[in-house]
Formats: C-alpha cells, structure tokens, sequence
C-alpha cells in the first residue's frame, strides 16, 4: 500500500473510532460529551432552527428540546451515520411538532413564508448594539429581508447547502424528501434569493 | 453569440453552486464566462449572493448553551439512575417468575392441603391459589405503569 494509501486508510479508522466513542458516549449519556456537544455545535444548530422557523424564540426554545431528544433518543445513533445529519433531523421533526401542538389550526404554517412586513429575526433587537449592528452590516439585513419571503422550506435547503456544506444526498435525508426536490428547491431558492436581493439593492 | 449559450450558461453557474460541475461543464463554462459580460455579471451576482448568505450570523445568547448544558446534565443523570432502577426491577421481575414456576407444585399442594383441612370448596382454593401465583406478576406491572405514568408527567412539567 503506497502512503496516499495508508493515510487513507488510518484517517478513515480515525473517524470509525470517533464515531463509535460518539455513539458509546451517547449511550452512556456522557455528561462531558454532551456538553463538548453542545458547545461544538450551538451556532450551527442554532442558525438552522432560526431559518426554518424564522422566529428567535421558537428558535430557542427548540434548540433545548433537541439537546433534551438528543439524550433520550442517544442509545439509537449509529456511527455509521453523521452526527450533524442526525441532529438536524431531530431539530426538523421538533420543530414540525412544536408548530403543530401550537397552532393546530394550520399545519401548513411552517411551509409558508413569513408576512410582508416580517423579517427573519436574526438578531435580538433588545440587545442590539451600535457596534453589534455594524458587524451585522447592511448586507445581512437585506438577506433577512429576502430569506423572510421564502418558504422556510427552501430556507432549510439553502443552509443546509451553503452554511452546512451538507451533500445533496444527506440533506435529502435530514428533509425526509427525494433528491430531486432537494435539487429544485435549492435552485429555485437560489433564484428567489438573488431576484429579492436585485430589488432591495436596486 | 447564439442565445441557448447563454441560457446553458446561466444554468451552469446555477448548477456549480448547488450540484458542481463535471469537468467538460467548468471548462466550457469558464470559456463562455471569458467572452460574455453579461454572463459573467450573472455569476458575479450569483457568487455575490452566496457570500452574503454566509456572511449572516445570527446573534446567539450564550447563557442559552449554558442553561442547555445545565438542563442536559440533569436530565443525563435522571436517565442513567432511571436506567438503573429499572434494570433492577427487570432483574427481580425474572427472578420472581422463576421462582414462581419453581415453587408452583409445591404451592399447589400447600393450597389443596389447606382447603381440605379447612373444608372448603374446591373452587375458592384455587382461586386462592390463582391468585397468590398472580399477584407477584400484578404488582410489578402495577409499579411499571406507575412509574410510566409518573415519567410523562415529569417529562410534561418540563
């Protein structure tokens, strides 16, 4: 075996082992893990939950519960899977729950994009800073803006893509739907994205 | 310039994006994009577009994490010591039914020799019988849905 070869074959046993002490450590419900967990994952959770809900509250409130399904549901992962995939999964099915159980009346809610006059809550306005909301800059709020007029099922689909750099194929797993929604729901995201962008910048 | 070139192209910076390009593709592509301006504006605009979806962090409220982690380690302990508990019970569930299957015989003579000592009917000592061998059984069943009952209900408060 040449030594491309061999570093091949020992990075792949390394993630073999990280996994399985990943799966191991869930299992035990490993307190350790679950905070290195946490902490290794907050933003990227936290970000997904935000585009697919489009609320900061609703956000936050689901990104408990995942943690809390994380550790009941634990013994269940596998390390043939990715953890990420796997997360982002459970965040999706709380969050189709939670809109369920709140507003029973229109399971639809969350496939429909937000009001005209509502905005992806990216920041807390409470907390807002001068300095805070230069480093936000003004381009962030014209993309809040355009991502607020998709449905949050193309908002899933372009940060699973772009901010997550997931597969095509394992974002159609997290969505639970066939790649070639996957495919199209990303083109035509993209493209409501940048005609929204084209006018808010005209 | 032919108008499918364009249309190809548009559809090709598309498709880098979301699917990546096979090699013909890029270099075909990367050809068109040299000689069209307008093409190219398109891809600038497709590529400015992307990097300002990236470039949005949404503010995050550190004491969340901490309250997350604070929530996790409890609810990590109540499942281990629950874990616990009902490994326990399991191991003293099959324990009682063996020894209830064991002792059956013996249990049955014990019963019948009463009944007859005491002259009562048949029927009321094998009931009697009957359910001293089921009551073990009901007990346990009994704790478990208890306890089942009481978990949702902790899980509800929460």
């Amino acid at each position: 075996m040449d030594r491309m070869g061999l570093a091949n074959c020992w990075l792949m046993k390394t993630v073999e082992q990280e996994a399985g002490s990943l799966a191991r450590g869930l299992r035990q419900r490993d307190p350790a893990l679950i905070d290195y967990l946490i902490q290794q994952y907050q933003y990227r959770l936290f970000r997904y939950l935000l585009m697919l809900t489009g609320k900061r509250e609703e956000a936050e409130d689901l990104f408990q519960e995942t943690w809390m399904r994380v550790l009941e549901k634990g013994h269940q992962y596998k390390p043939r899977w990715k953890f990420e995939t796997w997360l982002f999964t459970i965040a999706r099915h709380l969050a189709i729950d939670f809109r369920r159980r709140r507003q029973p009346q229109s399971l639809d809610a969350l496939l429909q994009p937000l009001g005209t006059n509502q905005t992806l809550e990216l920041e807390d306005s409470a907390s807002s800073s001068a300095f805070e909301q230069a480093f936000q800059g003004e381009e962030a709020a014209s993309v809040a803006a355009a991502l607020a007029h998709l449905t949050p099922s193309y908002r899933e689909v372009l940060t699973l893509r772009f901010h997550e750099g997931m597969e095509l194929e394992e974002i159609a797993r997290v969505v639970d739907s066939p790649l070639s929604t996957v495919k199209s729901r990303l083109y035509r995201g993209l493209a409501t994205l940048r005609e929204w962008l084209q006018d808010i910048n005209a | 310039m032919r108008e499918d070139n364009h249309e190809r192209a548009v559809q090709l910076i598309d498709k880098m994006q979301v699917e990546g390009l096979a090699v013909e593709e890029r270099e075909w592509l990367q050809a068109h994009l040299e000689s069209c301006a307008r093409c190219q504006k398109r891809a600038l605009e497709t590529e400015r577009v992307l990097r300002a979806l990236r470039s949005i962090v949404p503010r995050f409220d550190l004491t969340l994490v901490l309250a997350t982690q604070m929530r996790a380690r409890v609810q990590a302990r109540e499942i281990v010591e629950n874990a616990a508990r009902m490994r326990a019970l399991w191991i003293s569930c099959g324990l009682s039914w063996v020894l209830g299957v064991v002792s059956a015989p013996l249990l049955w003579r014990a019963f019948a020799l009463l009944g007859h000592r005491l002259a009562i009917s048949r029927a009321v000592w094998m009931t009697g019988f009957a359910l001293s061998w089921v009551a073990p059984a009901a007990v346990v069943a009994a704790v478990i849905a208890w306890r089942h009952a009481r978990g949702g209900n902790v899980g509800e408060e929460q």
